[in-house]
This record gives C-alpha cells, sequence and structure tokens, in this order.
C-alpha cells in the first residue's frame, strides 16, 4: 500500500504516530538520559538538591527551568559531577576488575563451560542422522564434568571472593540464580500437567483446565496474592500450624533463612507462572500430528522414547519464546518478591538480602536509601545487559520478522 | 498416545491433577475463609477450618464497603485503568497500524527502538517520571497516573497490535483506496473492524495492567488515603500491624473474584490473540 508520497504522506504518518513519539520521549527517553546523567554525579541523601548553575543539571531538572523560577528546590547540598566520573560504577563493581576479581570470574566461566560445550555437542548430533549418544546423557557428563572442573578450581573461594567485590556481582548472580531456578520448574510442571490433559481418557478437561486460569487471572493482581502467600509463611502462618499438627513443635520462621525465602519466592512465581506455560505446551502438544506416535509405536518406540524423541522437539519452536520472554520478565520482577520477602532477609547493614533481586535492589537504593546516583549506575549497566538479552530474544524468538520484509 | 493406560498409571495422573488443582486454588479459597472469619483473625487454629468454613459473617466485608475507603479505591482504580485502556487503545492502534501499513523512513529503527527502551528498569524511570509530572503539574494525581501507565503499556500494546495487522490482508485496504478512502479512512473503516479480537485482548490486558500495578501507583500518587489506588491502599492493609486482616482478605476477594471471572469469560481469546499477535508476529 502507500504509493503516495512527499509532504502529505508524512504528515499522515506523523498524525498516526505523533502521541507515541511524545509519550515515549517524555517518559522513557528522558528517564533515561536523566539516570545516565545521574549516574556520573554524587546524588545522594548527602547531596540530593539540584544545582541550576551546571549546565547538564539545568536542562535535565525541571525545577531548574526559567517558569519555575523562585519554587523551593529542596533543603541539603547540591550535588554535583563526580570525581572521577566513573566513580560510582566502581564503586558499584568494585573489586570485579583486579586480578583477583576477574580471575575468579574467569575460574567461574571456565566451570561452566561444560554446559556450552554439551549444548554445542548436542546440536552437532543432532544433525547426524543417528544420535551416538543421548543428550541426556551428554548433559549428565557435563554436570559431573562441572562439578570436578569447580572442585579443581576451587569455585566455592571464587565465589566468596566475588562475593566481596560489590554488590553489582551478588545481585546480578543470585538474579540470575532465580531465573535459572525457575525455568526448568515451569516448564516441567506445565509439561506434565499438559501431557496429562493431553489424553482425551481423562474426564472433566475442561474443568481441570478452567482451574488453571485462577492464578493466571490472579497474576494480574500480583502483590495481592504475594501477600496471601505471605500469610502462609509466617510464624503463625499456616504451613507452621500443619507442622504443628505433624508434631513438630518448634516453628520455623521461614521468611529469616535466606535458603528457604527464595524457595518460597520461586514456588510463588511457579503460581503465577505455570498456568502460561501449561497452556502454550498444551497448545503445542495438540499440534503434533498423531501419524508420527503411530510410527513410532509400530517401530517399538517406549513411552519415554516417544516423549524424548518426538515429543520434546517438535514442541520447542512454540515453547522457546515462551521461555525466553518469561525468563527477562522474572529478571525485572519486582512485586511478587517484594510483597513476600521485601528482598530479605538481610545479614548484616550495607549487603543486599537473599532475595534482592535486580530491581527490588534498584527501588531499594532510590527510595530506602537515596542512593540515587549508584542506583543510576546500576540502572545503566542492567540497562546494556537487559538491552542485549532482548536483541537475542528477538532473534530467538523471531518476533520482529515482520520488521525486515 | 490415546490408549487407556494401566491402571495405577491412571492414579497417578489423576493425582497429579488433583494435586495442582489444590495448588492453583488454595491460596484463593483461603482469603475467602479468611474474609469470613470475624474478630481480625486470618488464621484458626484447628485443622478443619483451613478447609472448610466453620464461622461465616459478613462482618469484614460491610465494614470494607461501609466504613473504610473501600468504594473510592474501587472508584479510583477503575478511572485510572479505564481512562488507561481508552488512551492506550487510541494511541496504540494508530501507531501499530503506521507500522504495519506505511513504508517511512525509520520504521524499522522505530520499532527495534520500541523493544531495546524497554530493557531499561521501570522502577529507575520513576523519579525521572515523577520530576516530568510534576513539571506538568500532576504528581499526586491520577491523570499524571494515567498517562504513566499508557506510555507504559505502549510498547507491548503496539507490537502486539502491529503483529495482528501484518496478518490481515493489505488487498482489502488496497481495494478501499482505489475506491477513493485516504489511510484515515482505510484505518477506521476497515483495519479496525477487521482487529477486533485484537483489540479486544489488548484491552483487556492494558486494563488488567493498570488495575493490579503497584509500584508506580504508590510513588506518583502517595498521598491522601482517599487518592490511592486499590493495590496500594490494600497493600498497605496487610502490612499494617493495627489493622485486622479479615478486613484485607474481604478486600481481597472482592477485587480478584471479578477479574477471574472475567479472565475465565476471556480465556479462549486470550490465547488465540496472544499467540496470532506475539509469537507468529
Amino acid at each position: 500500500m502507500a504509493n503516495w508520497s512527499g509532504r502529505r504522506k508524512y504528515l499522515t504518518v506523523l498524525l498516526f504516530i505523533a502521541p507515541t513519539i511524545i509519550g515515549i520521549l517524555i517518559f522513557n527517553i528522558y528517564p533515561i538520559i536523566f539516570n545516565t546523567f545521574i549516574s556520573f554525579t554524587n546524588r545522594n541523601q548527602f547531596h540530593p538538591r539540584p544545582d541550576c548553575t551546571i549546565f547538564l543539571t539545568s536542562v535535565l531538572e525541571p525545577s531548574c527551568w526559567p517558569m519555575f523560577e523562585g519554587r523551593q528546590r529542596g533543603v541539603g547540598q547540591a550535588y554535583t559531577i563526580q570525581d572521577p566520573l566513573f566513580q560510582n560504577y566502581a564503586n558499584l563493581l568494585g573489586d570485579l576488575f583486579t586480578n583477583e576479581g576477574l580471575s575468579a570470574l574467569l575460574r567461574l566461566l571456565i566451570a561452566l563451560l561444560p554446559f556450552a560445550a554439551a549444548s554445542q555437542l548436542n546440536r552437532y548430533f543432532d544433525r547426524q542422522l543417528s544420535r551416538p549418544v543421548n543428550s541426556i546423557v551428554v548433559w549428565l557428563a557435563a554436570f559431573v564434568m562441572a562439578v570436578g572442573l569447580g572442585l579443581i578450581l576451587d569455585i566455592r573461594g571464587a565465589y566468596d571472593v566475588l562475593q566481596r567485590s560489590g554488590d553489582f556481582f551478588i545481585v546480578v548472580f543470585r538474579t540470575i540464580l532465580y531465573v535459572a531456578a525457575c525455568m526448568p520448574l515451569f516448564f516441567t510442571v506445565g509439561l506434565v500437567l499438559a501431557l496429562i490433559l493431553n489424553n482425551d481418557y481423562i474426564r472433566g478437561r475442561t474443568f481441570w483446565r478452567a482451574i488453571m486460569i485462577i492464578p493466571w487471572a490472579s497474576s494480574s493482581m500480583a502483590v495481592m496474592m504475594a501477600l496471601i502467600w505471605q500469610f502462609f509463611f509466617r510464624e503463625q502462618g499456616t504451613i507452621n500450624q500443619l507442622l504443628k499438627l505433624l508434631g513438630v513443635e518448634q516453628a520455623i520462621i521461614w521468611l529469616n533463612d535466606p535458603l528457604y525465602a527464595f524457595i518460597i519466592v520461586v514456588l510463588v512465581n511457579l503460581w503465577f507462572s505455570y498456568p502460561f506455560f501449561f497452556t502454550v505446551i498444551l497448545g503445542a502438544l495438540q499440534s503434533i500430528p498423531p501419524e508420527q506416535y503411530e510410527a513410532a509405536e509400530m517401530d517399538g518406540a517406549s513411552y519415554w522414547q516417544q516423549l524424548i524423541y518426538i515429543t520434546l522437539p517438535l514442541i520447542r519452536p512454540a515453547v522457546l519464546p515462551a521461555v525466553v520472554l518469561s525468563s527477562i520478565t522474572t529478571f525485572q520482577m519486582f512485586g511478587t518478591v517484594w510483597a513476600v520477602t521485601r528482598g530479605g532477609p538481610v545479614r548484616g547493614a550495607g549487603t543486599p538480602g537473599a532475595t534482592e533481586f535486580v530491581m527490588i535492589y534498584a527501588y531499594k537504593q532510590v527510595f530506602q536509601f537515596n542512593a540515587y546516583a549508584n542506583a543510576g549506575a546500576f540502572a545503566v549497566i542492567i540497562f546494556i545487559l537487559l538491552f542485549l538479552a532482548t536483541i537475542y530474544s528477538l532473534r530467538v524468538t523471531r518476533i520482529t520478522k515482520g520488521a525486515y520484509e | 498416545m490415546n490408549r487407556r493406560p494401566k491402571r495405577h498409571i491412571l492414579i497417578l495422573q489423576y493425582a497429579i491433577l488433583v494435586l495442582s488443582a489444590i495448588f492453583a486454588l488454595y491460596p484463593v479459597w483461603f482469603a475467602v475463609l479468611a474474609s469470613g472469619r470475624a474478630g481480625g483473625r486470618l488464621y484458626t487454629l484447628d485443622l478443619v477450618g483451613m478447609f472448610i468454613p466453620t464461622e461465616w459473617s459478613f462482618e469484614n466485608y460491610r465494614y470494607m464497603l461501609f466504613e473504610s475507603n473501600f468504594l473510592n479505591w474501587m472508584r479510583n482504580s477503575l478511572f485510572v485503568a479505564g481512562f488507561t485502556t481508552i488512551a492506550c487503545m487510541i494511541v496504540a492502534t494508530s501507531a501499530a497500524f503506521a507500522f504495519s501499513r506505511f513504508r517511512f523512513w525509520g520504521r524499522e529503527f522505530g520499532l527495534v527502538l520500541l523493544l531495546a527502551i524497554q530493557a531499561f528498569p521501570a522502577v529507575l524511570s520513576l523519579v525521572p517520571v515523577a520530576l516530568a509530572l510534576t513539571a506538568m503539574g500532576l504528581y499526586g494525581n491520577l491523570w499524571g497516573l494515567v498517562l504513566a501507565y499508557v506510555v507504559g503499556n505502549l510498547v507491548f500494546t503496539t507490537w502486539l497490535l502491529k503483529g495482528y495487522f501484518d496478518t490481515i490482508p493489505v488487498e482489502i485496504e488496497e481495494a478501499a483506496m482505489i475506491d477513493g478512502a485516504g489511510p484515515i479512512q482505510s484505518f477506521l473503516l476497515i483495519g479496525l473492524p477487521m482487529a477486533k479480537p485484537a483489540l479486544a485482548v489488548t484491552a483487556l490486558l492494558a486494563f488488567m495492567g493498570a488495575w493490579g500495578e503497584y509500584v508506580f501507583a504508590s510513588v506518583l500518587v502517595p498521598a491522601p488515603d482517599a487518592r490511592r489506588t486499590l493495590v496500594v491502599a490494600m497493600y498497605n492493609y496487610a502490612t499494617s500491624n493495627n489493622i485486622p486482616w479479615g478486613y484485607f482478605a474481604a478486600g481481597a476477594v472482592m477485587v480478584i473474584i471479578p477479574v477471574i471471572i472475567v479472565y475465565s469469560f476471556m480465556q479462549k481469546y486470550l490465547v488465540g490473540g496472544l499467540t496470532l499477535g506475539g509469537v507468529k508476529g
């Protein structure tokens, strides 16, 4: 369409997208520029006030604009450009880029190498006519190798070094750990339920499916349902009372234990997310032609063989985008975790709590500690990381396919 | 795959289904139970009371409806979510139509840019957004919240609708344009009516997003109590030590049950609309 050209065409296009452009400029581009600028200043609880004599401050802080002249600009000292310029970034990354930190990071990455190798090897095997080794065996071998490498390279020591190196590593590492714990769980639960409900002989399939919609619907009210989940794990909560009935007298304070708190946050997220995975997987299962299974049956394939060689490869294209998108939202999760643990439990002042994931860390830095410059630097680094992840996910899900015709 | 399996496998399968059903239902059921318990107790000490209502009163509901600001909060949330949906639909549909149908300089760049800026942590853009809203005189005002939500939803809705417009054959609009319709007419008379299913899903998602959002609402409209949105007010109820939890439970039930009902009616469209727009693109 649209062979018409010239000024009229551009006016029409502008009419259609101008509201979007204005909105994005004010509520997306401006915050990004503002944050990047703040990340190079020393704005914190001691220096909260904008100093309008600095050119960039006078441009970016609305309270410095001529039309708001005379309005009170807050108390306390003015913030200035940080000296040296990258001080906030240096604080955040801490000792990560010293020799010790880098070697620890390197050791950690080497220990993870077997998994990358296993994934490549499997891909290579997939192209062969007949696989010499089962993919699960390859993964198991990779796991054993990773554990062995970890022992040789003293991963615990490396982790301790990195943990002491500053907030950034520990927060991002825990968030990645959280995503890595959530995704296989979501997928497995979704897959098991979808496999069961894909069978014709199960009665009341509409009923079971209708029940799954309840957590999904509640995920639009995530904070509220997360608060209800939190009630279960309070000291006098449902779980402890059930345990009491079973004879456990000592009440466990679940949310004070780092490991329990982490598991609970995963569990709550599972509750919100498995219906989505279930729905996606069930849809994919129903699009697999039954002839494939009939043929496999003729060849004498067992249920597990059918699952591994037919079902899993065939649902992969539908499930992969769901996993990637869900990973990114889980990485950025705020409300649910905040309502359950508030980022805690915290061991010692000034260190991030056990469930203090990326967004919670940023929120606490800004709204509890007023360490805005520090949070700004954090946001810039996270922005770069997520930006790369988004580009990668675009490639995987091919969501932009239409954009490049 | 449809042969009847052995008996013990069948029993195992039903056991898994029942367990997952309990897992899915119990939190909501727990809220329902707690909302009927008078005297501000959230828990009950007897095992039976944890699963079936042993006592029931509407005291908590009466309090929430007639003595608290609940209806006020409800109105605020409806106001914010309603206007967010309307504004978002107008802005996003026209942008999505333009991105899908017109070829113009900067189109591909714009589409990727839309996705890329979404990678910026929303929590961190709160302070600049609050500054911008203060400059516009909209800080602490529900209209300001609507503006922030509309832009926040824009990326997702634009992409979803653009994907759907891409699946509608362009020939119909070309025929209309040969018959003398301008681009705006072909958008209003042909593009929009054909995108109805996607529009419904997008509207629902935009509404629900604004209805249940917490962080922006708590920072951009901090006070007074009567101007808060539902989720923010209920969060304060649940985390406060001197407000009985039964009130929170009653409020939560009144908020969540309608959402669940709407979702169960929209389920079919939800799945279809999402896969059509997003994944198949």
